[in-house]
């Protein structure tokens, strides 16, 4: 069965003719090249680079970024990307978002116009990959008490420390690592083949087995002086770069959320038990009904979101919202279709388990599920609950 | 050198079709797309025009929503794109259509024309020859692949060998079956080009044309028959009867 993607209100309507265009690309690219060999990448635990090959080709990297090579879409647009890369898989979406929001965003808005010369082009190409350092073994939720230093010896600067959870770490070129300089956060490009660096991967996961996870490790690395971003200080640097990340993976959860609902309406309808479709009795029809309301709310919070982000009337506690409440009932779909999928829902024949195991990880990263209910918390109230010292 | 690659926008091949009143209920149709043997012929004309330069216009014929078919040719590379505007394609017959296109290929000054073998909804397989003997050109049908060759062209199309290479020189038609390379995919550059490109609108007045009457009609369309349902047989004595049913009845061993 082709895959028909649930738009219950037909929000993608609203979508510009372009935004659609660009939306059958992706879903084109999705249903050729990612769906018939996923399993088999998540089973080598690898990203099939000619993944990266393509993804440059069609020009989504980097999507709302302007020159420099950069697409220059709508932020909608960059939205629709996430969610149809997504509905393939989200170690698909999280290279791309890493890619674009997270490696080439800093240097776009923060870097120097000879650091935007020399990385944008070839990053929106896909020629280079980029991944981001913030996440620290012992500082995750609270990266602002990180470790890992920089220090400024005249002509280089050196960084010493330890990142960890780094997406695209090991196959990246480059990457944007936030360090601290005389105790104020600023951010580094650290080439892949800076002395004193290295990347080595993470095995052994249950979750995004698609995409690679690393550590970055600086033992004395050296790195010339030009290497700083120079337009920006402290945590405004890196959790801007997650407030657009984490825009897109409020689409994307919509994608996955999409790929469980398709393939539990499918099997539902044809899965006979005592004579009749499993379809046709009310708790399977209660489930689906379910599924059917929370993944068209998040469209409407998707769409909105976008629309928001395109006309910069947005605050990152917004995000937050959809970020947080998208991959909460992405997970729960996928948890409720494992379930009418039966036995079968945990086979890799079926999209549901991949999608739910990935999604543990989504909820996880770019801001814990509850970090965000702090952060919403805290735009109600006015009182941050994130540490007890008020 | 213009080449012309005549496209039809056709329901895509997953969307469900609904018959009323004896009519495909075309409101009831979700997704529109090319016509599958248009893509390889689109694709082809592209790589045709890679290799020696030139223009490529994309014409299509029916209602507004074929504009969308144009732009989905602009993002792959089209130069050009003409639309000869018609509500009531329907109610013309093979030969109005064919005087439709021959004349938009004729005012795009196209000496060259690429198509389909046959459109994914009507399948009556007559576009090609016929737009090629208006305009007074060569037609080659069943074409895989054609590459320039010193001066014309080289078609590939079956033979009772397996396949020949046809020489041909323009004017020529090539109509296209399943081809060696599927239609390219865009990228954002050519979607956003594709935005800006404006699209000729050409009606039948404009081109000069009388379609005449036609002398047949379509009385009514029906969908395919419904399936028969499944038999199911179970226990080894029905062995023998599975085994006779699969060699006289489905014919499969
Ligand atoms: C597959 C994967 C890829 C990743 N990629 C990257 C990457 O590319 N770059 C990068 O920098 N990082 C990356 N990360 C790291 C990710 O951002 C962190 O895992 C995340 O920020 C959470 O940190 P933690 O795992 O240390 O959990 P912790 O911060 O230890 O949180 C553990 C639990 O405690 C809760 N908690 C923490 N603080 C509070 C509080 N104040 N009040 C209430 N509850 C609290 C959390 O909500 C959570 O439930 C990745 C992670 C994964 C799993």
């Amino acid at each position: 069965m082709p895959y028909e993607a649930l738009d219950f209100y037909d929000v993608d309507s609203l979508l510009t003719e372009e935004e659609r265009m660009v939306r059958d690309m992706v879903r084109d690219f999705v249903d050729q090249d990612v769906i018939p060999n996923i399993e088999h990448a998540c089973r080598e635990g690898v990203f099939p680079d000619e993944w990266r090959v393509t993804l440059g080709e069609m020009g989504v990297l980097g999507a709302p970024l302007e020159g420099y090579g950069c697409p220059g879409l709508s932020y909608t647009a960059y939205g629709v990307i996430c969610r149809e890369l997504e509905r393939g898989d989200s170690g698909l979406r999280s290279f791309a978002s890493v890619q674009g929001s997270l490696a080439m965003y800093p240097i776009w808005d923060f870097g120097s116009e000879e650091q935007k010369q020399n990385y944008l082009p070839k990053m929106a190409s896909g020629e280079w990959i980029g991944c981001f350092g913030l996440t620290e073994p012992d500082y995750g939720s609270n990266p602002g008490d990180m470790i890992t230093k920089a220090e400024d010896m005249g002509d280089h600067y050196l960084l010493n420390g330890a990142k960890m959870w780094i997406t695209n770490g090991t196959i990246a070129q480059l990457a944007v690592v936030w360090a601290k300089l005389d105790g104020v956060i600023r951010g580094f490009i650290v080439e892949k083949d800076d002395p004193g660096f290295s990347a080595p991967e993470m095995k052994g996961k249950h979750s995004l087995k698609a995409s690679v996870t690393s550590e970055l490790v600086f033992q004395d690395c050296k790195i010339p002086k030009d290497r700083i971003l120079p337009g920006v200080k402290g945590l405004r640097g890196p959790f801007s770069c997650l407030n657009n990340a984490r825009y897109g993976i409020s689409w994307g959860a919509v994608g996955a959320a999409q790929a469980c609902f398709d393939s539990a309406k499918e099997y539902s309808l044809s899965r006979i038990q005592f004579t009749h479709p499993i379809a046709s009795y009310q708790l399977v029809q209660n489930k689906l009904a379910w599924m059917l309301r929370e993944i068209t709310k998040a469209q409407l919070l998707a769409y909105h979101l976008g629309q928001k982000k395109d006309a910069g009337t947005w605050i990152p506690e917004h995000i937050s919202l959809a970020k947080m409440n998208n991959v909460d009932i992405a997970l729960e779909i996928a948890r409720e279709a494992r379930d009418i999928h039966g036995a079968n829902g945990i086979l890799d024949e079926y999209c549901i388990m991949r999608h739910m195991a990935n999604l543990e990880s989504v909820k996880t990263y770019e801001g814990t599920h509850d970090i965000h209910n702090l952060i919403i918390g805290r735009h109600i109230t006015g009182i941050q609950s994130f540490t007890r010292e008020l | 050198m213009t080449i012309a690659v005549l496209l039809k926008q056709v329901p895509d091949t997953t969307a469900k079709i609904t018959v009323s009143n004896g009519r495909v209920d075309e409101n009831a149709v979700s997704k529109w797309s090319f016509s599958p043997y248009d893509e390889y012929a689109l694709e082809a004309a592209l790589q045709l025009k890679e290799s020696m330069g030139g223009e490529l216009v994309a014409i299509t014929a029916g209602p507004a929503r074929c504009e969308k078919l144009l732009r989905d040719a602009a993002a792959v590379g089209a130069d050009n794109l003409v639309h000869i505007s018609a509500e009531n394609i329907n109610d013309f017959d093979s030969t109005q259509m064919q005087k439709l296109l021959a004349a938009a290929v004729e005012k795009s000054g196209s000496s060259v024309v690429f198509c389909g073998k046959q459109a994914a909804d009507t399948n009556s397989g007559s576009t090609g020859p016929g737009v090629a003997e208006l305009i007074g050109a060569s037609c080659i049908t069943m074409v895989s692949e054609v590459i320039s060759d010193s001066g014309g062209y080289l078609a590939t199309r079956p033979s009772s060998s397996g396949h020949e290479k046809v020489a041909v020189s323009a004017p020529c038609v090539f109509a296209f079956d399943k081809g060696v390379v599927e239609m390219r995919r865009p990228n954002v550059r050519g979607i956003m080009m594709a935005k800006k490109k404006p699209i000729e609108t050409w009606s039948i007045e404009e081109l000069g044309l009388d379609l005449g009457t036609s002398g047949i009609s379509i009385d009514s369309h029906s969908p395919p028959a419904e399936k028969p349902p499944g038999q199911k047989f179970e226990g080894a004595d029905s062995v023998s009867t599975v085994v006779g049913k699969l060699r006289d009845e489905a014919n499969v061993i």
